[in-house]
């Protein structure tokens, strides 16, 4: 097929390795839930082992599909982290607006990820169940009951805005406070990790010799040295591989 | 941290390398309870993989010899003594990832039958190990630079070679033959009769092959102790495994590697499937004593907890000594010296395309004798940037070789692959490990059962991956599940993950 008869061309499409990270209870699960649902429930039995979903992000030039690693519910090993945050080219690090210990935690997260993941890893930073909070819950409406935890007191917010943001900021990571319950943000952080994610970790640096020509670089798909598994027998045209 | 005291499992995986997480992988979806555990604080173990900074940490404790707990020793970093401006390429330590187990996987291994199976692939990226080279030495002049020639790896390669005589190449495509038929009742009788005979006299006398020829076909089979003349019944089969995975995903290639450090990746990816369906992960956390009792094994774990289980399952060095196995093993061990090698140079002409449209190869073979002990070889795995550990510009050696004065001959060999690339300046080393890893040579397969402690066959080093360690995984699957042979490793998509077929083109 020539270029000039793709009316409809497909968007080139890119995977994003994204790891989920934060203590335990602060709405992890919920987050990726709503993001790749678009629901919540609302007395949700925290996440027994781990969980690995895919949702795909629509921009405006290209197609993100996240493959997004939970390590819900044994963060208390903290031995899944390392294996889920190798290689990942993004970070959700998640912490309780109503909970100030679990900021601590977050940054703790952060300063491993910058120790240890791939250095160009990108991270957002997610302060979640602010419709907890009084003075700036999107409907205007107090929580009762709530998430996982907390029943009476935890309508008081514990990490402001403000200071979260700074730490965000002086990190040079993405800021949001959202709320998995309402939705509020939710769409917003990942089109953000979306974009934020640089064109050239999506496509793997390639060598001098790539001169090959365009017709190559297409059928080798946007990685010119990967061997597709699937294509067994080698006897049907390799097609422009979109993962 | 919580404590896994008074917790009650299924199975009990220990350690992280490669045969644990493939066992892992296949009990992801059992639904046993699965605990893996690693004394270690990384993922990986003998086939972890390293950032620099790590490498030398991991050198630091491996610097003395051979203990009860680790197949490593006389580990050593060395950075070269070069001017700054060459210092100053090497790339920040988290731009490296070198492999413990760099392994060439051939195409038609049943490990990637069995990763395309369970759909743990798609987490993973293949890429070429395009060329096979030897450096060879001028016999005549010293003096001489060594030459990098091509091996012919295949039978168009042979039609193609303009070193070898008419002659040469119509004994060279019976011989090809006799690979492909060699176990059939046709040649059955002549196979008896070689199998055990030395491959140089063998193929010389028998099949009338130069010795350019013999060498070609030694560098494709990459025989596991590269010091000790191999037999037919080690070179035949390799050569037949050779040749009949070109081609297989695609033209003009055998064999690929794992993106990102080698099996190091395929363990982790193992253990990730395992995760996602519920297995538990601990790391520094290894097994200080085992108590067999009716219903299964109680274990004592390294902080002092206890912990019940109605199986356990490690490789040796990861359970606790029980004295029977360990003795044997020693006599039969064999030490392999390995280097890693950072080059100042991409070393362009080890990864010419091995097809036009194909794959870009990331992966090289180079064969090197000493000029001065001709019976040494060193088989050397170069693996591009495009394998992701190392940055652009540079590429990564692993070099092994087998006797005592493996690194020497290594030395050497390292030296005259560089002078044979032609490029000038001669391309530098950055930095190295030096290593010795001893291998536990399994006559059998390896797998040992005693009641519910059983213990895995070790990855055998040398620079092939070998099948009969998934056959292990397999056996012991079976063990523990019930399940039917044809089952092994076969998955259906999880629930909630969309599997968009254009992905997988």
């Amino acid at each position: 097929m020539t270029d000039s008869a793709a009316p409809a061309a497909p968007k080139p499409s890119s995977s994003v390795k994204l790891v989920l990270l934060g203590e335990a209870a602060v709405g992890k699960s919920s987050l990726v839930l709503r993001f790749v649902n678009n629901e919540f429930q609302p007395n949700k039995e925290p996440t027994i082992g781990a969980a690995f979903l895919t949702q795909k992000c629509q921009l405006p030039n290209r197609t993100i599909k996240f493959e997004i690693w939970d390590t819900a519910g044994q963060e208390r090993f903290a031995s899944l982290a390392p294996m889920y945050y190798r290689n990942a080219q993004a970070a959700l690090v998640v912490y309780d607006v109503t909970k100030a210990s679990s900021i601590t935690k977050a940054k703790h997260w952060v300063a491993e990820l910058q120790r240890q993941a791939s250095p160009g890893i990108v991270i957002a930073f997610v302060g979640n169940k602010v419709d907890l909070c009084d003075d700036d819950a999107p409907e205007g409406e107090a929580a009762e009951g709530g998430e996982a935890e907390g029943e009476e007191d935890a309508t008081v917010r514990k990490v402001s805005f403000k200071e979260a943001k700074a730490y965000a900021e002086e990190e040079n990571l993405l800021f949001f406070e959202t709320s998995a319950k309402t939705g509020h943000n939710v769409s917003e952080v990942f089109t953000a990790i979306a974009n934020a994610i640089p064109e050239t970790s999506l496509k793997t640096s390639r060598g001098a010799a790539t001169g090959a020509g365009t017709q190559a670089a297409i059928s080798a798909g946007q990685d010119g040295s990967k061997v597709n598994l699937n294509a067994r027998g080698g006897d049907k045209p390799q097609e422009g591989c979109a993962c | 941290m919580e404590t896994l005291d008074n917790t009650e499992w299924d199975v009990v995986i220990s350690g992280t390398g490669l045969p644990q997480s493939l066992l892992a992988l296949a009990l992801s979806r059992s639904g046993k309870k699965v605990l893996h555990i690693d004394h270690n604080d990384y993922y990986g173990g003998d086939e972890a993989a390293f950032s620099l900074t790590e490498a030398e940490g991991w050198a630091r404790k491996h610097s003395n010899s051979t203990s009860e707990q680790s197949v490593f020793s006389k580990a050593a970093v060395r950075t070269l003594e070069v001017n700054d401006a060459v210092k100053s390429k090497l790339g920040t330590p988290r731009a490296y990832s070198f492999a413990l187990a760099p392994q060439l996987i051939y195409t038609r291994s049943n490990l990637l039958q069995a990763l395309v199976s369970s759909r743990t692939h798609s987490q993973l990226d293949f890429q070429a190990v395009g060329s096979w080279f030897a450096v060879v030495n001028d016999q005549n002049d010293p003096d001489a630079a060594p030459r990098l020639i091509r091996v012919p790896s295949g039978r168009e390669d042979v039609f193609r070679d303009a070193t070898l005589d008419l002659r040469a190449k119509r004994s060279l495509m019976r011989f090809i033959r006799f690979v492909g038929s060699y176990d059939e009742d046709g040649e059955r009788e002549k196979w008896v009769q070689f199998r055990e005979q030395p491959v140089h006299s063998c193929l010389r006398d028998q099949f009338s092959l130069p010795d350019a020829a013999i060498e070609a076909l030694l560098a494709l089979a990459l025989p596991p102790y590269a010091n000790i003349e191999p037999t037919m019944a080690t070179v035949v089969p390799r050569v037949r495994q050779h040749l009949q995975s070109i081609g297989v995903f695609g033209a003009g290639f055998a064999a690929v590697l794992p993106k990102w450090g080698g099996l190091a990746e395929i363990a982790q990816v193992a253990c990730r499937a395992c995760a996602v369906g519920g297995g538990v992960y601990v790391l520094g956390k290894g097994i200080t004593n085992a108590t067999k009792s009716e219903v299964g094994v109680t274990l004592e774990l390294s902080p002092g907890e206890k912990i019940k289980t109605q199986w356990l399952v490690g490789c040796s060095k990861d359970l606790p000594t029980s004295g029977s196995y360990t003795s044997d093993l020693k006599d039969n061990s064999g030490a392999i010296a390995k280097r890693v090698a950072v080059i100042s140079s991409p070393l362009t002409s080890l990864f010419p395309p091995t097809s036009e449209g194909g794959p870009l190869p990331a992966g090289a073979v180079v064969v090197a004798k000493s000029a001065t002990s001709p019976r040494a070889t060193v088989q050397i795995l170069a693996h591009s940037s495009e394998s992701g550990e190392c940055p652009t510009g540079q590429c990564v050696l692993y070099a092994t070789s087998t006797g005592s004065d493996g690194l020497d001959v290594i030395d050497e060999a390292i030296s005259s692959l560089l002078r044979s690339i032609g490029e000038e300046p001669v391309p530098d080393i950055l930095w190295r490990m030096d290593y010795v890893q001893t291998s536990h040579d399994q006559s059998d397969n390896g797998l040992s059962v005693d009641g519910p402690i059983v213990t895995l066959p070790s990855l055998s080093i040398d620079a092939v991956y070998e099948d009969k360690l998934l056959n292990s995984t397999k056996e012991v699957w079976q063990m523990i599940t019930g399940g039917s042979e044809g089952a092994f490793m076969k998955f259906e998509p999880r629930e909630g993950i969309d599997e968009d077929e254009a992905d997988d083109g």
